[in-house]
Parts: structure tokens; sequence; C-alpha cells
């Protein structure tokens, strides 16, 4: 524990032997492809599958009559039809599918299909389905009654919608069974939420519906939801044969939900010497067409409206709304994401209005452990944001404008040669919940086998935790070592075969899986103990094997009317630091250093939590300064990586980090999860040094060359 | 059609290959070398670089008759007997790999760069080459310490 | 994508013969613009003549001209040793414009031909497009436009020409050779590209079945300083939002030869001959390229989308000159 043991998945994965999701591949298996609305809102006046039917090598074509079981399902609500029934609400919402025997006839028969619609308005903007409370969610925070001070600031704030264009595409293989069921190979973030998903539509029991993990190639959320799951099952078991479906690039953007967008207005007030009085805040997310998980974002958005800062009188309203653009859901940092970028743009006003520097205006109103957060939760745990601050802020700077052009604003576009350049530093704070929130029942499962192989002790650690890029298969190898005393260790790949792990998501896996891994161990280890013979002899018996559920503590829902309850287990920090040079006449940004002080409560493995620091400081660069899934009036305009750009090699600049470890004592190990907050944080700290360079308001991410260049 | 095609090594033949079918795809599909990765089609991610008569190339956008008669290198082909080529470990050891699913273009478009390079490749050089290479996992600071490495950098 | 014959051409002739006698049947060269399209279901040919192996590839020099085969590669371009010590924009106009495999794979005769990137264009499911289907109108101008011309562009059509290597021929003043059934003629580059008018589209002289052998580039006048510019979204492969490629040559103080091409604006690579003819006799000096570039954008035609065009490419023209100036010696 605690040092950069090497992934047992790296070396499959550098030669090309990785099996996943879309690499599966049986003898005599179809092809899915999936009919999609191309109008954001329409009426279905019919559908002809007559002319796909008829094409040669097309074995099915079905709709939402040939839905065996429930129709509609869904994350938090089930109000999302597994194909459309009379109505379509949002472009790219699907309405009909075909197997076939090659990918490009399964998509021509797809294009076949004959859908006639009726068009009809489409609500495409929050801010009229607000008024016409379209609402998913409207949660309020309310405390104190003091909304006066000697310094006020105000601002408004947009983030546009980003994707988590994660690398590999929406994919799997569902193999149907001799007992009537199906076998899915899949790769998502949540075996099980997916499993009560799709036997009910399918009409199936749950043991019925058998899902193992392939390969998944990057979550970041957009795997919370089902993608082809259904579609996929539902073409094997008409057809009798093995189906794979594989989204294209461009199916996938329509294939998932996005990041929220937000409009949020803020309005903070102090005292002259920078100290918070009062926050105020409309925060208004838009969920599109379908609940997914927007009612948590919207949970999030209200809870840590105000930022890890001390301030007695809060008024929020966070709201999710429901309109006919595509559906948004979880991306990494849901909900929180958003208003971090707002409430630190307003800190740095906070900060120029009361003389104060960034950091110390943070430092002046940081929560520490002990502090209320504006939900009235107690910060009980280490929260060393002032310590952290310091930290940063003596981190040595990047040397000043660098003479090589191509590390330059426009790169190796050579677009300059200093002309034109100016330096900005800025700084950025986010806190996180980590886990699950609001009274979820949270946990995890793990079953922990020892046996001998070959004449010694082996180790198989079963979970149904998804590995999704991050380094779980690792982490739970390490624990299980730590625990046992045991070199060899397997960790079986994850599947339904044993209880739920919970999602991949909510940086919770080294909490709650690593929690329930260490739990079932720790019994193994107490049979061992307790047995008193040797471990070769008693495992001469036979294998030793423990499940056991880990459950992070208890979490309470938000009161619907001043948003107070103890809501969140665990709260994370990261701070950045960036340094950019901003060519003003051209409007290139260059980001020269992005530093950051994350506190980890316990590091597990240096070399995985620092590839997720890095990770997550990189997605939150693109939001600061490229990502945007541009729609218009419900439709997506750029739905490719040649439209949607996410930062190459060129865009990131080396990192420095500090990682703080102040152990929480509820945790495993004293654990922090990791994964979301530094793409919290280094979305403002960017924005906010594009301003120090440039005087500019630059209120809305991402910043264009347009916004700075010709504002 | 018929596609003959020399890949790592050893000469292969896909039949009843439809035109419209990528290199990628006849790799993937039909000689069951799926290490190239399909993440875009359009030669924008460069997952599925593979060498084409020693040239990387996004394979995606090669039609699958323009491979006849060619020599292909996929990431399958890079390992030896004796174990992953310096680039792999390289990339396994300096944590350069997450999900994965950029890891076999990331690693060929690396290996080319390294046989192409007379002298060790500066950062500045090691990100122009591999800028056609996305990565979502990773923010690439690992990718450059394995690339680093891998050449055998002091800092490597 | 549709049902199509694929022909490996054996000889020049033979595959000009082909595709001539057939107004369905296309060329393949690298791939990189004409398959993408085709799995975009834009372009639908009935057959593709796959030219790769043909000998039209090589770059050689002859006294000040460089002849550039039509296959050869944008990587075999950018690396050629003439390029660099003579034509220095035209290899970085190259290694901006695409990324390392795709430079390896995109041949110069395809990267001329290159088609928009404009996303109307690209999607067949959006019925206006006049450069699709004539007659038929155009969504960029009536729905959201950005990445799209402001010169040469009119209510038919703002699709934006997309190569970066071609701004920099344009500059040059480089000559296009093309084969057809009948013989083989010479175009300069600047009347290779048509104005999109009301026929959007036809785009070049281009007459069916004929193919670009050769491009033959006029080399720099040995001194002369050059760059290519270019502003974009993101750090690297990415379009331009606006570029230059400008080389001058200064005498005494005085720029005797100016040559100023506009990229990320056009619907064809534009070159600017009003700022090039104020340049030319003047000293070079930061307030002369500023006047200068002022000159370089005359009755744009914008939508809201891409006003932001008209002020940035005058600054990009004005830094390039200056950068060209102080910073575009040989190297």
């Amino acid at each position: 524990m605690g040092a950069s043991v090497l992934r047992p998945d790296g070396a499959l994965k550098v030669s090309g032997e990785f099996a996943y999701s879309s690499d599966l591949w049986l003898d005599g298996m179809l092809w899915g492809a999936t009919l999609r609305s191309p109008h954001p809102s329409a009426w279905i006046r019919s559908i002809d599958i007559g002319p796909a039917l008829a094409m040669p090598g097309v074995y099915a074509v079905l709709t939402h009559e040939d839905v065996p079981g429930e129709k509609f399902y869904g994350l938090e609500n089930k109000d999302q039809p597994v194909l459309a029934i009379d109505q379509v609400r949002y472009q790219g919402e699907p309405v009909a599918l075909v197997a076939a025997d090659h990918p490009e006839t399964a998509r021509r028969a797809a294009d076949a299909i004959v859908v006639t619609y009726g068009e009809r308005e489409a609500v495409t903007d929050p801010r009229v389905a607000l008024e016409r409370r379209m609402l998913v969610r409207h949660q309020p925070v309310r405390v104190g009654s003091t909304f006066s001070a000697d310094v006020v600031v105000t601002g408004e704030y947009e983030v546009g919608m980003q994707d988590q264009a994660f690398l590999g595409p929406e994919s799997g293989l569902a193999v149907p069974a001799e007992d009537g069921g199906v076998d899915l190979y899949i790769a998502t973030q949540w075996l099980h939420v997916d499993q009560g998903q799709v036997a009910p539509c399918l009409g199936l029991p749950p043991e019925k519906v058998r899902l193992t993990l392939a390969g998944v190639g990057g979550a970041f959320g957009a795997r919370e939801d089902l993608s082809m799951q259904i579609h996929a099952s539902m073409l094997a078991l008409r057809t009798g044969k093995p189906v794979k479906m594989v989204y294209g690039r461009e199916e996938s953007f329509f294939g998932h939900v996005h990041r929220h967008p937000a409009w949020m207005r803020y309005e903070h007030g102090a005292t002259l010497d920078g100290r918070l009085v009062y926050v105020k805040a409309e925060i208004l997310l838009d969920g599109g067409a379908y609940t997914s998980s927007s009612p948590a974002v919207v949970g999030n958005a209200a809870s840590l409206g105000v930022g890890p800062y001390e301030v007695d009188n809060v008024h929020i309203d966070a709201y999710g709304t429901f309109t006919n653009n595509p559906p948004c859901g979880a991306m990494r940092g849901f909900g929180a994401v958003q208003a971090c970028y707002a409430y630190e743009s307003q800190m740095d006003r906070l900060a120029a209005a009361c003389g104060l520097t960034p950091v110390e205006i943070r430092i002046r109103n940081a929560v520490s452990q002990g502090s209320r957060l504006a939900t009235g939760q107690v910060v009980d745990t280490p929260a060393p944001l002032a310590e952290m601050l310091r930290d940063l802020d003596a981190m040595p700077l990047p040397e000043s404008v660098s003479r090589d052009l191509r590390d330059l604003p426009g790169g190796v576009g050579q677009t300059t040669h200093g002309d034109g350049v100016r330096r900005g530093v800025g700084y950025g704070v986010g806190i996180k919940n980590i886990c699950f929130s609001e009274g979820f029942d949270d946990y995890s499962t793990a079953r922990v086998r020892v046996e001998l192989l070959g004449g010694e002790p082996h180790v198989l650690v079963h979970t149904a935790a998804a590995e999704v890029g991050q380094g779980l298969v690792i982490i739970q190898a390490q624990i299980a070592r730590t625990e046992l005393g045991i070199d060899h260790v397997t960790v079986a790949p994850a599947d339904t075969q044993v209880g739920s792990s919970g999602s991949s998501s909510a940086s919770r896996q080294s909490y709650v899986t690593g929690g329930a891994v260490k739990t079932a161990c720790e019994a193994v280890r107490e049979r061992i103990e307790k047995d008193g013979r040797p471990l070769e002899v008693i495992l001469q018996d036979g294998p030793i094997e423990e499940t056991r559920e880990y459950r992070h503590r208890r979490t309470f829902p938000m009161d619907p009317v001043t948003g107070q309850g103890d809501s969140h287990t665990q709260l994370a920090l990261c701070v950045h630091r960036a340094v950019v040079d901003v060519d003003v006449e051209l409007g290139l940004v260059k980001v020269v250093e992005l530093a950051a002080v994350q506190d980890v409560g316990k590091i597990l493995n240096p070399l995985a939590l620092e590839g997720q620091i890095h990770g997550g400081t990189a997605q939150g660069l693109g939001l600061a300064l490229m990502e945007e899934i541009q729609v218009r009036d419900g439709k997506v305009l750029n739905p490719s990586f040649t439209d949607y750009l996410i930062p190459t090699i060129l865009d990131m600049p080396p990192m420095q980090l500090k990682i703080l470890e102040n152990p929480d004592p509820n945790a495993p190990y004293g654990l922090r999860g990791a994964g979301e907050p530094p793409t919290l944080s280094s979305t403002p700290a960017i924005a906010a040094a594009v301003r120090n360079a440039t005087g500019l308001p630059l209120s809305r991410v991402p910043i264009r060359p347009q916004d700075i260049a010709l504002a | 059609m018929r596609v003959t095609v020399t890949v790592n090594g050893e000469e292969r033949i896909a039949d009843d290959v439809w035109e419209g079918e990528s290199l990628l795809y006849v790799l993937r599909e039909r000689l069951g070398l799926p290490g190239a990765k399909n993440a875009c089609e359009q030669g924008e991610c460069g997952s599925c670089t593979v060498y084409l008569d020693g040239v990387p190339v996004c394979a995606c956008l090669v039609a699958a008759g323009q491979a006849e008669s060619r020599t292909v290198v996929t990431v399958e082909g890079l390992a030896s007997d004796e174990g992953l080529h310096p680039v792999q470990q390289a990339f396994v050891e300096c944590g350069a790999v997450q999900c994965g699913f950029c890891t076999p273009g990331l690693i060929v478009q690396t290996h080319a760069l390294l046989a192409a390079s007379e002298g060790v490749p500066s950062d500045l050089e090691i990100r122009e080459a591999l800028a056609g290479n996305l990565c979502r996992c990773t923010g690439y600071e690992k990718i450059l310490d394995a690339v680093r490495q891998a050449a055998g950098r002091a800092d490597g | 994508m549709r049902e199509f014959e694929y022909v490996r051409a054996g000889e020049v002739g033979q595959a000009v013969a082909m595709v001539t006698a057939d107004p369905e049947t296309s060329y393949l060269a690298g791939g990189t613009t004409q398959l993408d399209l085709m799995k975009d279901g834009v372009l639908a040919p009935d057959r593709l003549v796959d030219i790769t192996r043909l000998p039209l590839g090589g770059v050689t020099r002859d006294g000040d001209v460089l002849r550039v085969g039509a296959l050869a590669s944008m990587e075999e371009l950018a690396a050629d040793p003439t390029v660099a010590e003579r034509l220095p924009f035209l290899r970085e106009a190259l290694l901006m414009g695409a990324s390392p495999q795709l430079r390896n794979m995109a041949t110069i005769g395809g990267n001329l031909l290159q088609r928009t990137r404009c996303r109307y264009f690209r999607d067949p499911a959006v019925s206006a497009c006049n450069k699709r289907r004539r007659g038929t109108g155009c969504a960029a101008v009536q729905e959201v436009a950005r990445m799209h011309a402001i010169l040469g562009a009119s209510e038919h059509c703002i699709a934006l020409h997309p190569s970066d290597m071609a701004v920099a021929l344009v500059a040059l003043d480089a000559v296009v050779h093309l084969l057809g059934a009948g013989g083989s003629r010479s175009v300069p580059i600047r009347e290779f590209y048509l104005l999109p008018g009301d026929t959007p589209d036809v785009e070049n002289v281009l007459r069916h079945g004929e193919l670009i052998t050769a491009v033959e580039v006029p080399l720099l006048p040995p001194g002369a300083r050059s760059t290519y510019l270019k502003v974009r979204d993101r750090a690297s492969y990415e379009f331009a939002l606006t570029s230059a490629a400008v080389a001058l040559r200064i005498d005494g103080g005085v720029i005797g030869e100016a040559r100023v091409a506009m990229g990320g604006v056009g619907t064809v690579p534009w070159r600017a001959t009003t700022t090039e003819q104020m340049l030319e006799g003047s000293p070079p000096s930061p307030e002369v390229f500023a006047a200068a570039a002022e000159l370089a954008i005359t009755d744009p035609y914008v939508v809201p989308g891409t006003a932001f065009k008209v002020e940035l490419a005058k600054r990009t023209v004005a830094r390039a000159l200056r950068t060209a100036a102080t910073q575009g010696g040989p190297r």
C-alpha cells in the first residue's frame, strides 16, 4: 500500500491484447444499428420497417412494439423510452433497431426505415423551461437573514455543454442464452444498475440477464446511463444470435448524456476586509429531454454552491430543467464543476473589490475542520484549505515568457514571437462530495477467496466494480496483499455473479469497493487467526471465502425548502494555480503551467493517483478553453472530433503536484476520493489567469480566441 | 474482393472484403487483430495508427484495397519473444496507461518517433510527434514520461 | 456508405480514361478527404480508381522551381531540404496542416482538392447546401456559422477552403499541371480555384476525369523572409480561424517584393493583392504593416458568427508581416 505498483492490465493494453467491449467477436454474430430521431421534438406518425426488412443480410428490425417488457428505463426516474413510442423529445433519440450480418448493411437498413414525423415546437431555452416550471428539480438553500454588506460583487456566468469524450465509443456484445436469458458483455460504470434497468425492459428476471464487464475505453460519467445494452439484448433475443453494437464517434455524441450547461447569477457580500457575509445564487442547469442524474446534479450545485468557504447567510436556488436539448447527466464532478467556475470567478471579483490577492481572499474565508457548510453540515474531518493555498502559493513559478516561440500562445502555429503576449496567473479552489449523497444507500460488495494453487496460497478478489481506466484493478490487489500478506493476488473480471459494487463514479470506488475488499480480507484473516494453524495447512482443507458489503456513513436528504441536512459523507478539496501566456491581439492562450495541491487522505498508489489528477486537470483545461457541444434549436452542431475539440498533448502544460495526506478517520485507510476534485478547480484557475493577463471579465467558458481578441 | 496483405511479418488473406471497408476494419474484424482501435473513424484521434509500408498512418482512412500486397505492422507486432518492446514497457512502468484505448496508437506513433529520431527527442519534438493522438485519461504527463524513458533520456 | 467498385490503376493514361469515361467514377489517392466524405454519405461514387501506385510522386528541383508530384505526401514535401531552405513558410503550412499520421497519407494533389469543413456540407441530412446540390440554398448563412468564409462568399455559399498548404502555394504563384483525356495543360493556382458565385458545387477548373499530375512551385529568392501564421482554437491539429502566408524580400530598407495570402477567410485561398501593392516600395515598419493589413479584407460577406474574422484576419496579416520582417529569415 502506498507504492506505485504497476497495474495488471497494463501489459495487455500496451500490446493490443486487452479485450475492449468493441473488440469482442463470436462466430455467426450479427451487427446492430440504431435509427435515431433527426428532430428535437416531433410526433411519430408512422414507422415503416418493410424496406429495411426486405434487404438481404437483415435479420431483424425492431421498434417500440418489440420491447418485450417495460417500455421505459432510467437511472433515477424511469422516463426514457427504450425506443421512441409516439414522440421524440431530443435529436438522436433511438427510434428503431436493426440486426444484420455486416455493420454497413445494418446502417443502410436503418436508413431504409421510413419514419413519418410531425414536427412540433421544441423548448430549447432553459430559461423558458424555468418560466414554464418544466423542472426536474428545484433545490433551495436558505440560511441566515443578512443579505447586505459593505462590499457587494455580482456576476453572471455561463458554462457550455461539455462532453466526456471518452476514446472508446459505446459498444458491447449480447449473447442469447439457452435459458431464454441473455449474457451481456459491456463497457459500463455500474453493472448492477444496468442489470436492474435491462431486465425489466426485456421482461426477464434479473438472474437471466447476466452482465460481464468488458474492457472500458474511458467513462467519466458517460457510461452511467444505458446506451446500447437493452437494444443489443433485444436484437439477440429476437434473432437467437449474438449481436454486437458499436457506436461510431458521431453516434456516441448522441448516445450518451453530457455535462449540464449552466447559467448562473451570483451575488457575494463581504466586509471591507474581505470576509464573506452572504452569498446569493441562482443556478440553472439544463437537463435536456430526460431525467438521467439531473436531480443529483442539482443537489450538488446547491449544496456546494458557495464553495469551500465559511459564510453564514446563503440564499441559493438551483434548478434543473427539462427541455428538448440532448439529455445531460453525469460527468466528472457534476453540479460542482459548474458552480465552482462561478463562485471562484466571484471570489476573484471580491478580491479585487477588497484590494486583496486571490490567495488571501480565499484563505480568509477558507473552511477548515469544524466549519459549517451552507447546508448546516459540519466539516468533521481535516479540511486544510488555507494550508493548501499557502503550499500552492509557495510553489515556484515558471520562468518568464519563453524564448522558444513554440512554447508561446499559438504554439507550433508560431503566431507570435512575443508580440502582444501577456502573462497571467490565476487560482481556483474546488470542493467535491465523494460517494453518493442525500441518503442514497451506497455500498459495495467484495468476495475474497484464499486457496492453494501449486502449493502456494493465492487470493482471488471478486467484485462487480468497473475498472474504467482509473486503476481500481490494482488498488483492489494492493489492498488484498496488504491485508492478507499474500503476494499472489488476482482480481477476477467484474460481473453480476457477485453483489453490487455501485458505480465507478463520484470518486467513490477506492473508498467503497476498497472498503469492501478490506473488510472481506479482514474476515478471511479472522478465520485464519481463529484457526491457529499455518495458512498452508488450513488451506489443505479447502479454500477460505468471505463476502462482505461495505457502507460508508449514512447521509441524509436535503430539506426541500431550506436545503439543510448532512447530505454528504466525505468532502474533498483541490486547489489549482494556472500560469498562462495570452496573445491579446490574436486571442490565443498558452497554458504555461498548472500546479495543484490536493488532499487525498492517504495515498494508495502514487502513479495511479497522479494520473487521476493530471487527467482531471486536463478535462478542466478543455472546459476552460475549447470544449463545448454547440446546440442550436435542439440540434447538435459538432458531433465529431473534428469539431468538438479536446486538448492534445500540445495543449497540456507541465504540471506540479503536491499531495497531502490528512486522513479521514471514517474512510478505509483514511483515504479521500481523488478523481473529480481536480476537474473542478482547474477550469476557474485557467479562466482567472486569462482574466489576469487580459483584464477582461470573461464570464463564459470555454473562452474562445475571439472572446479575447475582439472583446 | 480478396485482400492479401503482410501483417506483422505474416502474409494474410481476407476474403469477401467489401470495398468500403477500411484497413482498420479488415485488421480488426477479418484478421483477428483488434489492437488498433476505432475511436473516431475520421483520422482525428490516432487510435488506429499502424505502420503501412513502414510509415504510420490512420488505418481508418485507408481503403482495404489500398493495402493490397503491402506491409502492415500493428501494435500486436511490436513485442518480441523476449517480451514487450521498450516503448511498451515504458508506457506500463510510467503509468501512461489508464483506460488504454488510445494506447495502441500512441505506442505505434512513439515507436515511429524514436525510430526516426537521430539522438534523443526534446519534449517539444515529442509533443509535436504525438499531437495527432488524443488521450482523454492521462493529461499526457505520464505519456511524456514514458516517451522520455523509452528514448533513454536521463529524466525519463 | 454506398456500394462502389474499387479499381487499382496500372498506369496514368488508363486511370484518366477510366474516370473520364464515367461521370460517377472518381479518383482515390490518400483518401483522407474522399473516404471521410463517403462515410458521411456526402460523396457516393459508383467506382473509385486508386491512383496511389502511379508514378506521380517525387519532389525534384529544377533551378528555381520545385516540381512536386501530385502523389508526394505532405510529409515528404515538408521534409524536402529545398523546401526547408527556400520555401520555409510552405513547410510550416504543411506541418500545421495535419497530424503526422495524416501528413504521411495525404497527397499534395489531394490537399489542393480538400473539401470544405462546413458542417452543413458534410451532413447530408441538411437539405440546404448549394455546394452539394445547386439551387438548394445555404444552411450556413441561415443558421450557425463560425468556421466559414467572409471573402468570395455570398448568400449562395460561405463554405471555407480549409487547406493551409494551398494558402502558401497561392502566395507563391504555384502552377498546377493537369492531365486529361485530351492532353495536358497547366493552370496558375490562382486561376485553378473558382469563386462559388451561384455555382458553389464547382470549386475549380478541373474537368471531369482531369488529374492533377504535379505542382510547380517557384522558389523564393535567397534571403527572402517568410512565415505562415495560423490562429486556431487549440494548439495543434485544428483548422484555421484565420491564417496568413507571407513572404517578403527586403532590399536596402525597402520591401522589394511582398507575397501575402490568407487562409480561414476565403471560399478559396485568398491572395491579398492590395496589401502587397501597398507594401512594395514601402519601408518594413509596424505602421506600414498595420496599414497594409487593413487593406487585406475588403467587402467581406459576414454573418453574425463570422463577423469576428474581419478584424482577426487583419491582425493575423499584420502579425505575420511583422514576424516575417523580423524573424522570418532563412533558417
